[in-house]
């Protein structure tokens, strides 16, 4: 049975993806996982050069989770189109790329640059990384900034547009209104929310740069209520759900929710084959319950209006 | 080949408390590890600790198929491993990072094998190496104490060499830090081919003195907090000398010193 989805322009063979930042360049996971089988990878971040990243300590477990501050280390955009995408592209992965920058500029001239690669399916534009100084997360809590990103990067490229979304941001559904409004094809949600640990013997942020990014299965009920809220506002725009996704009833839930594919993220850490595993219990799912994607998709959006009720979810 | 590895606890042997070893039923592994290579075990089925955790194979047999580790509890996650039942499943993500260097050691070469603690982990492999390779080795185990020192008794037997105790307070074998003891004996004219280590950072660094002023080629076991063990979540990093930051899961763990931007 095909478990295909289709996102606006952008078709995968099934649902399933991984999240950036938690996958490397794909090429660490070849032990674990068939590249060719998941419906795509998104890339760490790439910028324009390569960037070193934060100090360490960068990452800490907190309660079903945990903090990270790696501030985007990546190879740059160069680096990852000559000595990643070729192996990429051999392993016959779907390749999403995601890009960060410090200013609008930053963000085109890499799209630019990935615009006559072969071998990307989309672009993921991360406006809501809280890890460094300087852009980032600072475009995504503005609307009118991301608009203003979003409508230059897309008059930049032809690929599949796909706008990475903050959970800071004051309000999510005007932030995904702006990004859709400016020409994303595709939202994604969520990143992580801004957290912070503390060493209680010290009284030091046990991450170097004070705050960092909660993910992990702790985020998860906060990430379904985003992608719910955003498919209610704008039902017609494809999202891919981010936030806790470890096991087939995660991947069910946010699919309910309204999400057309997930990314899994943190879980990769922790169980490395789990992205590919999900496509065989998915696949699974639907041979047993005579049902297919698509029909997974809204769900619970669909359940509500029968019964009447919001279900709660603006409670 | 790197694989996700299921595992059994067999036993558990307790040195003093909150020091102990756990062997693990693990054909695959025991079959692959290399001395100083390391695995990332995770017991199924809990949030707490959430991710996995990081820890240098500290023997192996290969014909019993087991793979044995050295732990201190500190937190979650080794708290977990102290209180989990015999029998229990557990996984076992490796072989990860390199190994020491053993094999271009002549025969009849001398070693200095240094720990700080529960930093003697990946050592009992290593020292059946080198008896193997014909090579000798003096092992300095340092602790703060007495009960840190207990440990000392996985190495009976294992020793091609002398076994050097120091504690901090003096309640074992010779007082001071275990860099100092190692210091002496140089001095006095002990000559080593190389030294392989595995200790805290503070360690590392007083011993990354020692080497350098002596110009011994020395290996360096780092420990630093890992999210993932195989170089994609890039949180295990320590400042370099060559580049801003060494990934010390994929890169390393074992280091050389000169490579290490020492604060």
């Amino acid at each position: 049975m095909s478990l295909a989805v289709r996102l606006g322009p952008l078709e995968l063979r099934n649902p399933i993806t991984t999240a950036s930042g938690t996958f490397g360049y794909g090429l660490e996971f070849t032990d674990f996982v068939d590249l060719s089988a998941i419906g795509g990878l998104c890339t760490k971040g790439l910028s324009l050069n390569p960037h070193a990243g934060n100090a360490p300590p960068r990452i800490c477990e907190t309660p079903a989770g945990m903090l990270n501050a790696i501030g985007l280390q990546n190879v740059g955009v160069e680096a990852f189109l000559t000595e990643k995408l070729p192996k990429l592209r051999e392993l016959s992965a779907t390749v999403i790329a995601n890009v960060w920058g410090d200013l609008e500029e930053d963000y085109v001239t890499v799209v630019e640059a990935l615009e006559n690669a072969e071998g990307i399916a989309a672009v993921e534009l991360n406006i809501s990384c809280p890890n460094v100084e300087r852009g980032g997360m600072l475009f995504g809590n503005s609307p009118e900034l991301t608009r203003s990103l979003v409508g230059k990067v897309r008059a930049a490229t032809e690929r599949p547009l796909i706008v990475k979304l903050s959970p800071n941001a004051p309000d999510l559904v005007e932030s995904a209104r702006a990004a859709r409004e400016a020409g994303a094809d595709i939202l994604s949600l969520v990143n992580t929310f801004v957290g912070m640990a503390i060493d209680p013997e010290t009284a030091k942020p046990r991450i170097s740069f004070g705050t960092g990014g909660l993910s992990g299965p702790a985020i998860r009920p906060l990430a379904v209520r985003m992608v719910y809220q955003v498919h209610k506002a704008l039902p017609d725009t494809p999202l891919m759900g981010i936030g806790g996704i470890s096991d087939l009833s995660d991947v069910l839930e946010f699919l309910a929710a309204g999400a057309t594919a997930v990314q899994v993220g943190t879980a990769n850490f922790k169980d490395p084959g789990v992205s590919g595993r999900l496509v065989d219990e998915l696949a699974a799912y639907c041979e047993r319950k005579k049902t297919s994607v698509p029909q997974l998709i809204g769900r619970a959006h669909r359940v509500a209006a029968k019964v009447g009720g919001e279900a709660g979810a603006e409670g | 080949m790197k694989a996700d590895h299921r595992a059994t606890l067999l036993r558990r042997q307790t040195f003093s408390p909150g020091f102990f070893s756990v062997t693990f039923q693990c054909p695959e592994l025991a079959a692959a590890i290399l001395p100083g290579q390391f695995v990332m075990l995770d017991v199924p089925g809990r949030l707490r600790p959430y991710l996995r955790r990081a820890y240098s194979v500290a023997d192996r047999n290969e014909a019993a198929g087991t793979v044995e580790f050295l732990v201190k509890t500190i937190g979650p996650g080794t708290a977990a491993l102290e209180e989990l039942p015999e029998g229990s499943p557990a996984r076992l993500l490796g072989p990860l990072g390199n190994a020491f260097t053993i094999e271009d050691l002549p025969r009849g070469a001398r070693v200095a094998i240094v720990a700080g603690g529960i930093g003697a982990a990946p050592f009992p492999l290593v020292l059946s190496a080198l008896r193997s390779a014909g090579v000798a080795g003096d092992f300095y185990l340092g602790g703060r104490n007495a009960r840190e020192l207990s440990i000392r008794a996985r190495f009976d037997g294992l020793v091609p060499g002398e076994t050097i105790l120091t504690s901090d307070d003096g309640s074992l074998g010779e007082k001071g830090f275990v860099t100092e003891a190692l210091a002496r004996r140089i001095t006095a004219g002990a000559l080593y081919a190389r030294v392989f280590a595995c200790g805290p950072m503070p360690m590392f660094a007083a011993l990354a003195r020692v080497v350098s002023e002596s110009n011994i080629p020395s290996e360096f076991s780092t420990e630093a907090e890992m999210g993932c063990g195989f170089g994609a979540c890039l949180g295990c990093v320590i400042p370099g000398t060559e580049k801003p930051f060494i990934v010390s899961c994929s890169e390393g763990p074992i280091l050389s010193p000169e490579k290490i931007a020492w604060a």
